[in-house]
């Protein structure tokens, strides 16, 4: 049977286009249900006896959710305890149409086989499809096709009810116009929570639901404590004229009352808009996209200096945040003024899952408590839970549901517990979580891409590759590596001069373009190392076997090597796809050894101090053109091995083999930086790391000027000298703390495609290029500048992705987000570590 | 324009059968075919209409989209016509055989139908000076078996009474820019008012006597014709003549007279018909191209 759909649609031109759909009807759509003997259907999803304990229905019984109870309450609906349910297509539809994250949840769910749910195509079945009628909205019109499908069921299951004790069909409807009008045609329909609530067996779900409208009113004041936000209309409308400004709300770390407003403008020019006060910061949330409107220039403050936490017992709604709001208001020098403004709307919530840690309400017997994310710059949230006592000392993941202008803090539920405070697994997730790092493992589909083991050289790769397992190879690694992407060699010449070649593991010959495996890598973008654990980019037969440069092993490389004189200058530079044999896989400590031990003269050693005097010359060189070195100390653990507890830490020691792997690795990122941009101008990815305004060094200048130390920031390299001379009497920390400062002045460095960008240096390393090729193992971006290299050398052929600027520039945003997080990631997990560490 | 061949010995049969008011398929002078009208066949337009008269067959369309209103006229929108003449109808039409007969058509529909007198233009309005409604009325030719004129006429104002436009919204915001919403709601849409819509009715001149809705035949054998646009009234709102051969004045009003009489009884049962197919509603059963 044929009907059409028709709807108007005005074109972008202004135009209107009137569209028809033909839209076929069929009586073929099985019902699913095991029961059911009438239906042809080959294997059923909803189970005979569809039992669950309710004391509301004691029957077996199908859930039917309409598209609001679908979208507020996934959360409940993801427990295994919810099973028979069966998902309409007018609510997968709806649900798809208004929020892309709750539809990809509720697909997992029907694709598992163990929840049961069913997808029922009511908008193609014969008897359940129904037209609009005039004078009928939208909502109204998929509300009505709702109940006429879960009115069909249940029709159609009571057929069978001989031999099912009663199964029946039941709708959960949170809207009271739907449920009065079911009732009316005689369905068994409940509120969602009503429902909830009357499991008997599973009490705990009930703190999972999602506040609706109805319970909110319940639970606040009528006080308002906000101003109303803008309806979007207004706000765009105030976004076209210039009275607002759209930005994304930053909130302040340190300081709860405080936040920014980071307004993206033209070009290069961006503000940020500084927001103070509860009022004016008016519900947003950190990462929000809101607008901004400026308050006039006598009311522009500065930036306070005060740490403020929002601490302590819930505070009233009605309490005076005056005390506190005051302690900011302690104003600045005139000149320390922003530009202040008060938040009007949001435009995007950016609302996602929080970690953290509940507090839990004075008041005994009481179910509201305040919740405290992990994150400072996430306020607390207001949730409703009966198992507080359990919760408590648990790491708790809770989302947002709303915050009325009428509350203090935004409403939220709880979705699920990560584990016990203070374990190490569950501070791990925490992390993870907070900082977006994909960590599952990877899917069948990704590891369906890696070689078949046993693996070997292929007589052809042979043929291609050039052989290098003659030369004396070996790699220089942290103690307890096992993912070693690069490999060194350094002899001597006939003719008086030196070879050295830097030997990377070939990634690519086993990452192809476009597969699984690579979209993963290039997703996951870098390999994250917490204390005692690797979130690998790449999987592990990969990363710690067929691509590390193991000792005594034949292994794929792609070697870079120089010709150069005793002086360290280069003469010739080639690039080769390459098979090498490493002798030795040493740690910094044995090379050091190896090259001081003067007893020692093997061919491994002799390379090693070829090697070791060339970077001594390289190194010098650099700092001579205004190389920066910053590097604070950073802290190592020593971990127990049975355990994987770390039982000491100790500040890294950096020793000459260090910086000697360093300076070549530099040396080869340069070289080929130069190369892929010689040969794809547009499109070789590039590293860069612009040089930090002048007003960046603000903090430093005001911290040397309290000891009288001068500090020059005109350049690298008068920074760089300044710095080494900063030294004052009695107090040898200084130095250092000023270099810690000094690397908080600088500017990110980050990933860019050349044909996008015309700022190419490197501030830090003082080199006019630069780019990321010896860590294909852990960095994406290395992946990519070896496919651009194999490209230029005629090693490998090309694909239409890798030269198109648009798209490299999308990875390389991806790529600098998550080196980013992972980034913060580790640091914060030195510091978690460090913690206990220190206590005892 | 398709034509037929028609021997003497025929037109001699044909002009003396008309001089008795009795035509080759047995109709008096002022007698029209049987004419079929079927609204709302093509279901992506705003409104259409099929219409045979005998074996006469025409398809008209219309789309209604968003434009700028004429400089003279800011508050009124407008229509725009085409006629094609496909080369199903007859195959002098194929490759650009009908362009000249579809410039000579539509030229004539603008000056029947593109005027505030035929078709209230002021509804057509959205906002004055900027945006209007225009009314693209496609017309189609599936068979031609004479008195073209005739037909399309029919067959616009029946696509024109099932016409459905849909209601605009238009929100200023506080720079008096304007912006134009679309009713989500298929069914919320703006009629028109077809009441004076005309109808033409061509009169060919054969022999000494003048005869209503001319096979191609009795085309053949006639020297000239008037077309006339009648209202309900009875009012006409545009004559013109065309074909080779002259008119005397006396048979010019003598013409113009039976086409008032002839097109005031055509309108009556034309609104009776449409207003009860359109009160059939859903139930209507469709007959389309193929029934």
């Amino acid at each position: 049977m044929l009907k059409s759909k028709t709807f108007v649609k005005k074109t972008r031109s202004g135009g209107v286009m009137k569209i028809v759909r033909e839209h076929y009807l069929r009586d073929d759509i099985w019902c699913g249900s095991e029961a059911c003997t009438e239906c042809k259907q080959e294997s059923t999803e909803l189970l005979k006896d569809a039992c669950i304990e309710s004391n509301l229905c004691s029957f077996p019984h199908y859930l039917v959710p309409d598209t609001n109870v679908v979208l507020h309450q996934i959360d409940v609906l993801e427990d295994p305890v919810i099973r028979n349910v069966i998902i309409l297509q007018t609510v997968l539809q709806e649900v798809r149409h208004r929020s892309a994250p709750v539809y990809k949840r509720l697909k997992d769910i029907i694709h598992e086989k163990e929840k049961h749910f069913y997808t029922f195509t009511n908008e193609h079945h014969r008897d359940t499809f129904i037209e609009r009628e005039p004078g009928e909205t939208a909502n109204d019109r998929n509300d009505r096709a709702i109940r006429v499908a879960a009115k069909w069921y249940s029709q159609h299951l009571k057929k069978f009810e001989a031999d099912t004790d009663g199964l029946c069909v039941v709708l959960l409807t949170n809207d009271q116009g739907n449920k009065q009008k079911a009732e009316e045609s005689g369905l068994l329909v409940y509120r969602f929570e009503e429902y909830i609530k009357s499991l008997i067996a599973n009490p705990e779900l009930v703190d999972r639901l999602a506040l609706s409208n109805n319970d909110k009113n319940e639970i606040t004041s009528s006080k308002v404590l906000f101003p109303e936000h803008l309806p979007l209309s207004r706000i765009q409308s105030g976004i076209k004229s210039g009275s607002f400004l759209q930005g994304t709300f930053r909130a302040s770390r340190d300081n709860y009352l405080e936040a920014t407003v980071f307004v993206q403008g033209e070009g290069e020019d961006s503000t940020e808009v500084l927001i103070q006060g509860l009022q004016n910061l008016n519900r947003a949330v950190h990462q929000d996209v809101v607008a901004v409107q400026l308050l006039p220039r006598n009311q522009w403050v500065a930036p306070s200096s005060v740490v403020l936490q929002d601490e302590g017992a819930a505070k009233d709604d009605a309490v005076e945040e005056g005390e506190e709001e005051k302690a900011l208001k302690i104003s600045a020098a005139e000149a320390a003024r922003k530009p202040t403004g008060k938040v009007v709307g949001v435009i995007k919530r950016n609302w996602r899952p929080f970690c953290g840690m509940l507090n839990i309400s004075q008041i005994k017997e009481s179910t509201r408590h305040l919740f405290t994310p992990a994150d400072r710059r996430i306020p607390r949230i207001r949730i409703e839970t009966r198992q507080a006592s359990t919760l408590a000392g648990q790491r708790i993941m809770v989302a947002i549901d709303g915050w009325p202008k009428s509350s203090r803090y935004p409403n939220g539920h709880f979705v699920r517990s990560l584990g016990g405070a203070g374990e190490k697994d569950t501070e791990q997730e925490v992390l993870l979580l907070e900082h977006d790092v994909p960590h599952q493992a990877f899917s069948q589909a990704v590891l369906s891409f890696l070689p078949k083991m046993p693996w070997a050289i292929t007589p052809e790769d042979m043929a291609k590759r050039e052989d290098l397992r003659h030369l004396t190879v070996c790699s220089v690694d942290p103690p307890g590596c096992t993912d070693i992407d690069d490999a060194l060699h350094c002899r001597e010449l006939e003719n008086g001069n030196l070879e050295v070649g830097v030997h990377i593991a070939d990634v690519t010959h086993f990452i192809r373009p476009g597969n699984a495996l690579d979209k993963e890598a290039a997703n996951r973008g870098t390999t994250v190392y917490l204390c005692g654990k690797r979130i690998d980019m790449v999987p592990e037969l990969l990363s710690s076997n067929l691509c590390s440069l193991r000792s005594n092993v034949e292994r794929l490389a792609f070697s870079c090597i120089w010709e150069m004189n005793q002086k360290a200058e280069i003469l010739k530079t080639r690039f080769t796809k390459s098979v090498i044999n490493s002798k030795a896989s040493l740690t910094y400590a044995e090379a050091q050894m190896r090259i001081d031990d003067v007893t020692k003269n093997d061919e491994t050693t002799k390379s090693l101090r070829g090697l070791n005097k060339l970077a001594k010359i390289l190194k010098r060189g650099r700092i001579e053109k205004g190389a920066l070195t910053l590097s604070s100390l950073e802290v190592r653990f020593h971990i127990d091995s049975e355990t994987h507890d770390p039982i000491d830490l100790q500040t890294k020691e950096l020793m000459e083999t260090n910086s000697m792997v360093e300076e070549f690795m530099l040396l080869a990122n340069i070289s080929v930086a130069q190369k892929i941009y010689d040969e794809f101008p547009e499109c070789a990815m590039l590293r860069k790391h612009p040089a930090p305004p002048p007003s960046n060094y603000d903090i430093l200048l005001k911290a040397a000027k309290s000891k009288d130390v001068e500090i020059h920031t005109d350049s690298a390299k008068a920074l760089a000298d300044s710095l080494d001379v900063a030294k004052v009497d009695g107090f040898p920390y200084f130095n250092t703390l000023l270099r810690i400062l000094a690397t908080r002045c600088m500017m990110q460095a980050v990933y860019f495609c050349s044909g996008m960008d015309s700022d190419f240096h490197h501030y830090g390393l003082a080199s006019p290029i630069y780019t990321h090729f010896t860590s294909p193992i852990r960095r994406s971006a290395d992946i990519i500048v070896h496919r651009l290299l194999a490209v230029a050398i005629g090693a490998d052929s090309t694909y239409p992705d890798l030269m198109d600027k648009h798209k490299q520039s999308a990875l390389s945003n991806n790529l600098n987000y998550r080196h980013k997080m992972s980034q913060y990631g580790q640091t914060q997990a030195v510091g978690s570590q460090q913690q206990p560490q220190l206590q005892t | 324009m398709a034509t037929v061949k028609v021997s003497e010995a025929e037109k001699v049969y044909i002009l003396h059968g008309i001089r008795d008011d009795l035509r080759v398929d047995g109709r008096g002078c002022e007698d029209y075919r049987h004419v079929e009208i079927e609204t709302d066949v093509v279901s992506n337009t705003d409104g259409s209409a099929k219409v045979t008269l005998g074996y006469t067959a025409v398809l008209v369309g219309i789309k209604a989209d968003i434009g700028k209103p004429k400089p003279m006229v800011p508050n009124e929108g407008y229509l725009e016509f085409f006629v094609d003449c496909s080369a199903n109808a007859t195959p002098e039409f194929e490759g650009r055989g009908g362009e000249e007969l579809g410039t000579e058509l539509s030229n004539t529909l603008y000056k029947v139908f593109n005027n505030k007198h035929s078709v209230d233009l002021k509804s057509l309005c959205i906002s004055a000076g900027e945006h209007c409604w225009v009314l693209y009325v496609d017309v189609l030719l599936l068979q031609c078996d004479g008195n073209l004129y005739d037909a399309i006429s029919i067959a616009i104002k029946a696509a024109l009474f099932n016409t459905k436009i849909p209601r605009v919204h238009i929100s200023a915001d506080e720079e008096g820019g304007k912006e134009i919403e679309l009713s989500d709601d298929p069914y919320d849409c703006m009629r028109l008012d077809v009441e004076n819509v005309p109808c033409i009715v061509t009169l060919c001149k054969v022999g000494h006597r003048h005869v209503v809705d001319v096979t191609l035949q009795e085309k053949a054998c006639s020297v000239a014709s008037l077309i006339i646009s009648v209202t309900h009234k009875g009012t006409i709102t545009c004559t013109r003549k065309v074909g080779g051969g002259s008119l005397d004045p006396e048979s010019i009003f003598e013409m113009t007279e039976a086409g008032k009489r002839v097109g005031k009884a055509l309108h009556a049962p034309l609104m009776a018909l449409l207003q009860q197919e359109e009160s059939l509603g859903k139930k209507r059963q469709k007959v389309g191209f193929l029934g």
